[in-house]
């Protein structure tokens, strides 16, 4: 069952991939039509795998299915459904359908949906593997397909660059995961995530700094945020899907799951919780100047994951897997939204989507209820979720809970300059053409759940330990006095739409460039370095032996050849004319002979008689 | 009629008889040099006997078979010379030059 | 008187040696040998070896006559009528055999040579029988052996045709 829930979109996906990709490799018209035949069945194929993957997630949601194999001999793993995993699958399996819904009206190729079911697949994986090795897999291949999605319109260099700067970013937390891997196998023989916490001293400590590096490099976090707001480059199905339940949900995925290690360590959780919520505030400003639709979006889906790695530092599973939930339903129908109005409108900058919302109206309903769930307007979903965050937060300190009330009420006011903004009366209002089944479905059912997810009851759901924190049930107080805070703020951000707009927030706090002038620049300037030693030391080594070599043999060749070739020249012309020599008493004359016995005769005779 | 004397005089008939046996080139001429070399031999075999161990007959069986190795080679030495000159017509050394190296 | 005859008789044997080289009739140089042999033969005669200096005297006679035939049988200018010389490599030869008579002069004066021991018998010529058919008598069976040999051998060479060329006509 579970190897169903996980192999059914890898292995659709691949196939509409390799359906894709017949044409590239077998350039006949039987072949060029199966192409053209493949994207046309592609999204159908696409939504009937979602759908059967979403019938699949909630039947292992309810069976709660464990798969136990060894990847590694003797390390045993496998893959296994808890309430945490049923949860995310459920997410996922949702969201991945409503965008393939959504994108099935946009006429995306087998690729695409191919892309998006190997994305969703790998994200299930990640999400129900229960050892390093299986989940590191899964996060290669959601990263890799990141990669791909991102880049999906490939003949556009610059969105191929965003893409391998997404890649390349969160290839260089992912080392963290790996080097996590390394020290569990160290600390405690064994690779499972629930063992990690067992492992010893030093060892812990060092997988928990792998692990956290790897979640907020996936999770997008400062310093690694800038490749999120890249990721834009990609369609918005794609970040629709990228931005709610999967690649950047599986950092905080990620940290929830392993709360017990952060916890076990001691500082872990408390970097987590103070990064998150710095996170939450910060990237809420920058979201709040925003000129650009899918910018605003993006940091705020950094600054609401840092919420959501608040929850996991501050000890609430609860609150930061709820939280997860309804911002994935939340931000997959922003961005859907938005995508639908950059179809329509051929824009996402803010100035050029005034009036947007009037024009489509479907459209602008379900933005609007998406962007007062993002803003936590009571009683929609994110009030209900980040509060549970808040008061374990404010269990932890006060002024943790104070960063991340400012952070809430940044989110506030954020959501409500994009509605203003979209609903302001523009000057031409024409009207804008119905929206078709394909893209009114997965809107409004997202808006639903947008609504009510927060009527969940989390606790139950999740198996909550009751001595957790925020183990009290909805804070009553805590609750009222957030949602009256993001009610002021909606209002203030209403009428005052005018926001400074200084460059540090523009610029997503220019961490790019401090990336490029701190990574990037430093490690081709090594590389460079390294070419050049490699050239000119290593290289220039083997060219000076060779040349070296060559010389010697010049030399050879023009001396010690010569006199050697000389000596033997010699020896053989001494040959000879020794030969010649010895040739010449041999006249065949008689006299001769006689004459030469006669003399060696008597050279006998005074031999032996010097001798005797 | 010492023995001095009778080597001498042996010596220098060896030495004219080694001249004409080096020098001649007609194979007769030869022999007549190889001749004189055994005269020499004659000679000093004869003052040995005489002026060194007169009891014993060894130096004159000595001086005996000089005498006939002289004969022998003479006759070998003709017989070469006519099987030369009839085979080639020649008879002198430098042209029977088979051994050349 | 002895030594007088000696000395003559030396002077001679060698002169008429070297005059067997140095005239340029065939003939002349095959009675200058003879002229030598008579003169060694002389010499061994007065060492009072008698029957060996007749021996050796007689033998050459009869050697040089045979000689003489051969002469005129292969040689140019048998008559002296026609002089010629035929010599080569006059100087090594003359080189050589200077070297050779010198060591051998230096040898003879420089060697100390045994004293005489005994005296010589009344007849040498008994003696020399005695010795020829007793204590020498396998020297005398080689001698003749060879002498044979050396018949058979001279035949052999000299023959115009050999055995089995008989059906050949030449």
């Amino acid at each position: 069952m579970i190897f169903a829930l996980c192999g059914t979109p890898l292995l659709a996906g691949t196939l509409l991939l390799l359906a894709a990709h017949l044409p590239a490799s077998r350039l006949s018209a039987g072949h060029l039509l199966a192409g053209h035949r493949a994207d046309r069945v592609a999204p159908v194929a696409g939504v009937a795998t979602a759908l059967l993957v979403l019938g699949l997630a909630v039947t292992v949601a309810v069976t709660r299915p464990v798969a136990r194999f060894a990847l590694l001999p003797g390390r045993p793993g496998g893959l296994a459904v808890d309430a945490l995993s049923a949860v995310l699958a459920l997410t996922v399996a949702s969201v991945l359908l409503a965008v393939l819904l959504h994108a099935a009206g946009e006429r995306y190729g087998a690729r695409f949906t191919g892309l998006m079911l190997v994305f969703a697949g790998a994200m299930l994986v990640t999400v129900t593997a229960s050892d390093l090795v299986l989940l590191l897999m899964g996060w290669e291949v959601m990263g890799a397909m990141s990669y791909a999605l991102i880049g999906y319109r490939w003949r556009d260099a610059d969105r191929v660059r965003a893409a391998d700067l997404a890649f390349l970013t969160t290839r260089a937390a992912d080392v963290g995961l790996y080097v996590a891997a390394g020290f569990a196998l160290a600390g405690t023989r064994s690779l499972g995530l629930g063992d990690l916490a067992a492992a010893g001293s030093p060892w812990r400590d060092l997988v928990a700094a792998g692990v956290v590096l790897a979640a907020m490099g996936k999770s997008a976090q400062p310093p690694f945020s800038f490749w999120l707001s890249k990721a834009m480059a990609g369609p918005s199905q794609v970040s629709a899907l990228l931005h709610s339940a999967t690649m950047v949900a599986a950092g905080a995925y990620l940290l929830l799951r392993l709360n017990p290690l952060l916890d076990a360590t001691g500082w872990a959780d408390t970097f987590v919780a103070w990064a998150g919520a710095l996170t939450a505030l910060v990237l809420g400003g920058v979201a709040l100047v925003q000129d650009d639709l899918k910018q605003l979006l993006a940091a705020s889906t950094c600054a609401q994951l840092g919420f959501m790695m608040l929850g996991a530092g501050a000890g609430t599973v609860v609150g930061g897997a709820s939280l997860l939930v309804a911002h994935a339903a939340v931000k997959s129908l922003l961005f859907l939204c938005a995508g639908s109005w950059l179809t329509a409108l051929g824009t996402q900058r803010l100035a050029g989507l005034e009036g947007a919302a009037r024009r489509r109206r479907l459209t602008g309903l379900t933005f609007s209820a998406g962007a007062l769930a993002l803003a936590g307007l009571p009683p929609l979903s994110i009030w209900i979720t980040k509060d549970t965050v808040l008061v374990a937060a404010g269990e932890r300190s006060s002024a943790l809970f104070a960063v991340a009330l400012a952070a809430s009420a940044l989110s506030a006011a954020y959501a409500a300059r994009a509605l203003r903004i979209v609903w302001r009366p523009a000057s031409a209002v024409g009207r804008g053409t119905g929206a078709g089944a394909l893209e009114w479905l997965p809107l409004t059912a997202l808006a639903v759940a947008a609504c009510v997810l927060g009527a969940v009851p989390w606790r139950r759901v999740l198996d909550a330990p009751p001595a957790a924190p925020g183990a009290g049930g909805p804070d009553v107080r805590g609750l009222a006095v957030s949602g009256l805070l993001a009610i002021l703020v909606i209002v203030i951000a209403w009428t005052r739409p005018r926001v400074p707009q200084p460059g540090w927030a523009l610029g997503w706090l220019y961490l790019q460039r401090a990336a490029e002038a701190g990574v990037v620049r430093p490690v081709f300037g090594l590389a460079r370095a390294l070419a050049w030693f490699d050239d000119h030391v290593v290289d220039g080594a083997v060219r000076g032996a060779a040349r070296g070599g060559l010389r010697t043999a010049r030399l050879a060749a023009r001396g010690v050849e010569l006199r050697v070739d000389g000596l033997v020249g010699a020896v053989a012309h001494a040959t000879r004319a020794l030969a010649a020599l010895a040739r010449r008493p041999q006249t065949g004359q008689l006299h001769m002979y006689l004459a030469q016995a006669a003399v060696v005769l008597a050279v006998l005779v005074a031999v032996a008689v010097l001798a005797g | 009629m010492s023995l001095q004397a009778f080597l001498l005089l042996a010596a220098a008939l060896f030495s004219v008889g080694l001249f004409g046996a080096l020098s001649q080139q007609s194979v007769v001429m030869l022999l007549m040099g190889l001749e004189l070399m055994i005269n020499g031999l004659l000679v000093a075999a004869g003052g040995f006997w005489l002026r060194v161990s007169p009891s014993g007959a060894d130096g004159q069986v000595l001086v005996l078979v000089a005498i006939t190795v002289m004969a022998l080679e003479m006759a070998m030495g003709f017989a070469v010379v006519t099987a030369l000159f009839r085979a080639r017509d020649v008879d002198v050394t430098d042209d029977a030059g088979d051994l050349k190296g | 008187m002895e030594t007088v005859a000696f000395w003559i008789l030396g002077v001679a044997a060698v002169g008429t040696g070297a005059a067997v080289f140095a005239v340029d009739s065939m003939a002349r140089a095959t009675f200058a040998l003879l002229a030598s042999f008579l003169c060694t033969g002389g010499e061994l005669l007065l060492a009072g070896l008698h029957y060996l200096g007749v021996l050796v005297i007689l033998m050459m006679i009869m050697e040089m006559l045979v000689m003489a035939v051969f002469m005129v049988m292969y040689m140019m200018n048998p008559a002296g009528l026609m002089p010629m010389t035929m010599l080569h490599n006059t100087r090594g030869a003359l080189a050589i055999a200077g070297a050779a008579f010198a060591a051998m002069t230096a040898g003879i004066l420089t060697v100390p040579w045994p004293e005489r021991r005994g005296r010589p018998p009344r007849d040498p010529a008994f003696a020399l029988g005695e010795a020829v058919m007793g204590p020498a008598m396998l020297v005398m069976i080689v001698i003749g052996l060879a002498i044979l040999v050396t018949m058979i051998a001279t035949v052999v060479l000299a023959t115009d045709r050999g055995r089995y060329d008989r059906d050949r006509a030449r």
